[in-house]
């Protein structure tokens, strides 16, 4: 007998279970995004990462410390040695303001955590945030189902993952928040034309600035979705409005920032914005006389006018450009425009490892699924266009070009490709999720119909059982990518020992700290500038050159001291200041990312100004071309400053069974070079794997002696 | 709060006074002309960098009145870097005697120790006693740079005799060396040297005073860490732990190291470098747990807990090792359980630890600050030291959940050495409610956040008034009240269920009649309340009405199938009047009908939901 059914009891309204199923994915997929990127605090310690981190946490401690205006006034003379170099002026200051605003709000509530710890958690809170607002980015545009699945996505996609575990604190870690968020509210503004949106959204843009060099990307793609809607005749008053109050407030705000400054009403960069930006007038200008005159009158007014105004824009872009009005456009973004500008030109771009062109292989191990997704989700996109769509389609397009072009921009992507896959995933798991269910509840009349499909529930089954493994792959994937790949500080490295132990070779803070108690306050070391951010936060001493590179000349002037022969060397040395020098040397351990093998980039560098035009990197090559350690080497490079720093008294060290003394572990070579003595330094420290090796510069001889 | 204040104010004011009061109250005493040092015998170990003279003396009362206590001065070479001075009996048991300053008019210049007999030593008698003195700094690295290679040579200059204010009839000194490479000694005769020690002596009768320069020069590639600034941080939660943690600043106070660091020398040849040091042990409470180690930067991840029967021994390895010169400065933090070292009866509460732990063996501490963090809200605190230390002016501590501040109670001594790892005592009144107070305030703050939430869920903030989503509201509560008498007519069919299940069973007419009176009346409530529902909801929404009606209907059908089967029992089942099949047949039938019935009424439910 059939039992009558109770209301009672865990009575939910359809509408309050979907609140609920989606509060508790959402919910969900943040804190995983926040767990998943936690691997690093656990497995080591609660440090930051890399270079540039380095460099933010230490502003951002000053920023705690003393205040907004000290900080925004602060000259800095640790860095840049003699030149010094204006923080508060030459930094986006988005970051540090946010976590120090953080560290401030908790310290009112008497929560006493510690500023690095602030640091250390920003990026994978942050990460949790953009978990949800992808979710409401995606709801709006398309439907609440493919955003839960683009916010389970991005919770996990490596792509950015890699930017933004605990430790790395860097920009990139609350730029995407920023972007997508400006970018959720774009599309509300869009959708309602409605000036509240808008001011929203130059608000958002606003952040976005203030947090990230990234921002050109966003006031260009915005430009360009306007443009697009106007070459597709959708443009409508909404559009006027969203665009005009976020193009107004927006950048009177960005000049607001320091460094940005008059860049967006000078700098080419921004041209695009400005000039849709005066496209909307004349357009709504045409649509309004349109309105009122007859079609032959229109007609010639029409020509006339593009006519004139073309002129007219070209005659003031070319006048202002050759004055330097519009400044012209950097090198970074030729590099975007054209992959080996860089390479040719401006080596100091070339050289870093994370401006370099993306493989194939890198999408793959950084999207996984997305990249097969990410066409799918095209396709639904173009299959049902709407005004918002079209934005979502651009921002995929573009972003996936500048991805290819440069490594670091996978970042941007990575959020698009999640949207992207989640609305082609949902729209094909939806389709295939209905046949199983109608399967069930066919009556016979309907049943008569659809006779020509065969096998229709179980072909929908076998395809949301192939999607359910795809999906678990992907999870699978990504926790392996982010504990693998992703989540070594690189400040302290770890290795297999022989006994299957876990070995910790500390050596880089080892060698800071030496410097920060050891040596006198004001000294001046000199290092290449990979690891200037590092030394003035850790080892709290001034050096040459730090990773900001925005001086050529003396970057350039370090890397002739190291390409130089001692004396000469000496002379520069002498002429910087210098009293201790570090360098990276891995041969004792095979850490290969060290010193002898950026040489060349030192080379080039240092040969690319007028100073050092007697450095060519041919020099350092031997006879048969080929850049090596051993007897073979050439003599310039076996008696250059670099080699007899990297590799005093290592020709006496045994460091692998069966090979001769001073057998280099990195470049599987016996050194060339292996008795001399250094003439104007002396080995202060070496690190106990000899990772990390300082030198004291000598002082200048007595006379007579 | 104004009167807690005023209170700390006050305590402050009594201990500022008291401080002034132990430095200006030090005794006068006489040196007493009758007494003479019949023998003396002293040891001086200079093994480590510390300077440790034990002093035997002999006593004899030559005078006519019994005497309490006698003086001992300190050498002026030696008053720079003394540290500490204790004094204890020769006899079984070693008793600890009370040492005090004080000042002696005829020699202001000097510093005298006046030293409390155990017992009052009558005229004519003799006593033996055992003075320690531990100094620091007093071993100075000669030559003043060394390189690498080169052993760390030390000079040490004292008195060859007992700088005594009492004449000393017999006395000889021992210097004890770390090793048997001596570079030069003073050579006062008699003076003997047996492989690392060296005697001088006995010597017959010097006048009170007498001085004579010793000098010795010998290798000494022991530890020469100095501990510049330790600061001792110790954090008290009643809810039974107790956070401690050590700020250390160390010096390597030897030979400094002249020109480079060579570290394939210092991997390779085990005699370069031998006077720096590579690591400590530092012995933690047996009960520590969760020790870290770490500094500015972060972890350092060379270090090892051994756990032992009565301590943990935590090996520590600064991040370079320390020559000459170097410094470091780390952060070592743990742990202990708060029932061994803190005691209450009712609201009193007494705290008992170390003020001064141990860093590594031999050490030299030059400055030390320690603060105590007691919990919000105590009051009455009494401090009580085991020896002398400036307290410093008390301050507030703000962390997790406080409100008011925690108590910090700090003190401050320069100059220690391990023979000052001694516990101090804390009392202070500690009302227990208040530990009730964190709690409750976290619960106060989630209740106040759940309470915003619902309000702000509940009500309407929008100036304007959206028609449809209001009515669409009112309509979905009329249905929650539809659905809720729904479920009280539901029971009802339950009850009469069960009823009819008992009658078949007992075939007792009259009891059943009875209680189905009572559902019935229940029944005929909650239908009566849907019909009225339903008449309000027909001016909102029709199409909710229809359902509702519909409702309606087919209960009025199950009501009427209930009947019959009712019908069919009592009239036909108990009095006989029908047979076995026959009346199977009939009630299958009946409860098909309310089958499908209750099938429809459970559709239009969860179309209602």
């Amino acid at each position: 007998m059939a039992i009558l059914a109770k209301a009672r009891g865990l009575r939910l309204s359809a509408e309050k279970q979907e609140t609920l199923l989606k509060l508790t994915i959402l919910s969900l997929a943040a804190v995983l995004s926040f767990a998943t990127r936690l691997f690093s605090v656990l497995r080591f310690e609660s440090v930051i990462h890399e270079f540039d981190p380095y460099f933010n946490y230490r502003t951002t401690k000053f920023l705690a410390e003393e205040g907004f205006y000290k900080f925004h006034n602060w000259f800095d003379d640790r860095v840049w040695y003699p030149l010094g170099r204006i923080i508060g002026g030459t930094i986006y200051p988005g970051l540090m303001i946010t976590s120090a605003a953080l560290y401030h709000l908790a310290w009112l509530l008497n929560i006493t955590i510690d500023i690095r710890n602030v640091c250390v958690f920003l990026a994978p809170l942050f990460s949790s945030f953009t978990t949800i607002v992808t979710y409401l980015l995606t709801k709006e545009l398309r439907d609440s189902a493919s955003g839960l699945l683009a916010a389970a996505m991005i919770a996990i996609v490596p792509g950015y993952i890699s930017r933004s575990v605990a430790g790395s604190y860097d920009n990139e870690g609350i730029a995407i928040f920023c972007m997508l968020f400006t970018y959720y509210m774009w599309i509300k503004a869009v959708k309602t034309g409605a000036i509240f949106w808008s001011t929203c959204a130059a608000l958002a843009y606003f952040y976005m600035v203030s947090s990230w060099g990234g921002y050109v990307f966003l006031i260009n793609l915005i430009p360009m979705h306007v443009l697009t809607l106007m070459v597709t005749g959708r443009f409508s008053h909404r559009i006027y409005v969203a665009y005009n109050v976020l193009y107004c407030i927006g950048t009177i705000l960005s000049m607001q920032i320091s460094f940005v400054g008059f860049q967006p009403v000078q700098s080419s960069e921004h041209m695009l914005a400005f000039g849709v930006f005066g496209l909307c007038q004349i357009h709504t200008l045409v649509d309004y006389l349109r309105s009122k005159l007859s079609q032959s009158d229109f007609e010639l007014l029409f020509r006339g006018l593009i006519l004139s105004m073309l002129t007219a824009s070209a005659i003031i872009g070319t006048v202002l450009t050759l004055t330097g009005k519009i400044s012209p456009w950097t090198g970074r973004f030729y590099s975007l425009l054209d992959p080996s500008y860089a390479k040719n030109h401006i080596p100091i771009i070339a050289s870093v490892s994370e401006h370099q062109p993306t493989s194939w292989s890198s999408f793959y191990f950084d999207l996984q699924i997305l990249v097969f997704l990410f066409p799918a989700g095209l396709y639904f996109c173009f299959s049902k266009l709407t005004d918002s769509n079209i934005f979502l389609i651009l921002y995929g397009v573009t972003s996936l070009y500048f991805a290819g072009v440069m490594v670091r921009l996978m970042l941007v992507l990575a959020p698009v490709m999640c949207i992207l896959g989640a609305i082609g995933a949902s729209a094909l798991v939806l389709t295939y999720m209905k046949q199983i269910e109608s399967g069930k509840v066919t009556d016979k009349k309907s049943r008569k119909f659809e006779n020509n499909y065969v096998l229709k529930t179980e072909i929908a089954m076998f395809f949301i059982f192939i999607m359910s493994i795809l999906f678990f792959s992907y999870t699978v994937h990504c926790t392996w990518v982010t504990a693998e790949a992703y989540s070594s500080p690189s400040i302290v490295l770890s290795a297999r020992s022989p006994d299957g132990g876990r070995m910790i070779f500390d050596d880089f803070r080892e060698a800071y700290y030496w410097l920060r108690m050891n040596t006198p306050e004001d000294a001046k070391v000199m290092s290449w500038w990979d690891y200037g951010y590092q030394i003035t936060a850790m080892a709290n001493r001034t050096i040459l050159v730090d990773n900001n590179t925005w001086n050529n000349t003396h970057i350039s002037r370090v890397g002739q001291a190291m390409a130089s022969s001692e004396d000469k060397a000496y002379e520069i040395m002498r002429e910087l200041d210098v009293n201790y020098v570090l360098v990276i040397f891995g041969g004792l351990t095979g850490y290969s990312s060290d010193d002898i093998n950026k040489f060349l980039w030192m080379v080039r560098i240092g040969g690319s100004t007028e100073e050092g035009k007697s450095i060519t990197e041919w020099d350092y090559y031997n006879a048969a071309g080929e850049f090596r350690v051993d007897k073979e080497a050439s003599p310039i490079w076996l008696n250059c400053l670099m080699y007899k720093m990297c590799y005093y008294r290592f020709g006496q060290v045994y460091t692998e069974g069966g090979k001769p003394p001073g057998y280099d572990r990195v470049r599987n070579m016996e050194i060339g070079n292996k008795d001399f003595e250094l003439d104007v330094l002396e080995e202060a420290y070496t690190t106990e794997h000899w990772l990390v090796r300082i030198y004291k510069v000598k002082d200048l001889k007595n006379r007579g002696n | 709060m104004a009167c807690g204040t005023l209170r700390a104010l006050i305590s402050l004011a009594v201990v500022v006074l008291a401080s002034r009061a132990i430095t200006l109250a030090v005794p006068n005493a006489n040196v007493e002309p009758e007494l003479v040092l019949k023998n003396v015998e002293r040891n001086i170990d200079l093994q480590s960098q510390l300077t440790k003279i034990t002093t035997k003396v002999v006593l004899e009362n030559g005078g006519k009145s019994p005497m309490r206590s006698f003086l001992f001065a300190i050498d002026d070479k030696q008053k720079e870097g003394l540290s500490y001075i204790g004094a204890h009996t020769r006899e079984a048991g070693r008793a600890a005697l009370k040492v005090s300053k004080s000042e002696v008019k005829e020699h202001p210049d000097k510093l005298f120790y006046q030293i409390e007999l155990k017992d009052s030593l009558p005229p004519g008698r003799s006593v033996s006693v055992e003075v320690e003195v531990v100094s620091t700094h007093e071993l100075v690295p000669h030559p003043k740079e060394i390189i690498q290679k080169e052993k760390q040579l030390v000079r040490y200059t004292g008195n060859l005799y007992l700088y005594s204010p009492y004449p000393v009839l017999k006395q000889s000194t021992m210097v004890v060396f770390p090793s048997r490479n001596i570079e030069s000694y003073t050579k006062i005769k008699p003076v003997s040297q047996t492989e690392s020690t060296i005697t001088y002596g006995p010597y017959d009768k010097r006048a009170p005073f007498s001085s004579e320069e010793l000098a010795v020069h010998f290798e000494n590639n022991s530890k020469f860490l100095t501990v510049t600034r330790l600061e001792r941080v110790i954090e008290i939660s009643h809810w039974g732990n107790i956070a401690v943690e050590e700020t250390i600043n160390l010096l390597h106070t030897g030979a400094l190291l002249k020109g480079s660091f060579s570290r394939y020398e210092y991997a390779r040849e085990s005699k370069s470098g031998e006077a720096s040091v590579q690591s400590f042990d530092t012995i933690l409470p047996a009960a520590a747990s969760d020790v870290y180690y770490r500094d500015e930067i972060g972890n350092i991840s060379t270090s090892h807990a051994r756990i032992k029967k009565d301590s943990v021994e935590l090996n520590l390895r600064p991040r370079f090792p320390l020559f000459g010169g170097w410094k470091t400065r780390y952060t070592v933090g743990y742990n202990v359980p708060s029932y061994e070292y803190l005691f209450h009866s009712g609201d009193q509460y007494t705290l008992e630890m170390r003020l001064l732990d141990h860093v590594f063996d031999d050490m030299v501490v030059d400055e030390l600050i320690v603060k105590i963090i007691l919990p919000e809200g105590s009051r009455d605190i009494e401090l009580i030291l085991p020896y002398a230390a400036t307290r410093l002016p008390d301050s507030l501590h703000y962390t997790y959940l406080d409100t008011t501040g925690r108590p910090v109670i700090s003190v401050t001594k320069k100059n220690l050495v391990e023979n000052h790892i001694q516990n101090f005592r804390l009392r202070y009144t500690f009302p227990r409610l208040l530990m009730l107070q964190e709690p409750l305030l976290v619960a106060v703050a989630l209740y106040l956040l759940f309470l915003m939430v619902i309000v702000y869920v509940r009500l309407d903030f929008s100036i304007d008034k959206d028609e449809a989503s209001e009515s669409k509201l009112r309509i979905a509560g009329q249905c929650e009240k539809v659905l809720a008498a729904q479920d009280r007519r539901v029971s009802s069919y339950n009850d009469l269920d069960d009823q009819l299940v008992y009658l078949k069973a007992n075939k007792d007419a009259n009891a059943f009649l009875t209680a189905v009176k009572s559902i019935n009346q229940e029944y005929k409530n909650a239908t009566s309340a849907i019909a009225e529902l339903a008449q309000k909801l027909k001016t909102e929404s029709s199409d909710v009405y229809e359902r509702v009606m519909e409702l309606q209907r087919y209960d009025r059908i199950l009501k009427d199938l209930y009947n019959q089967q009712q019908t069919l029992y009592v009239d036909k089942l108990i009095p006989g009047k029908v047979g076995r099949q026959p009346f199977i047949e009939a009630e299958a039938a009946i409860s098909k009908k309310k089958e499908e019935c209750v099938e429809k009424i459970n559709g239009i439910v969860k179309s209602l939901q």
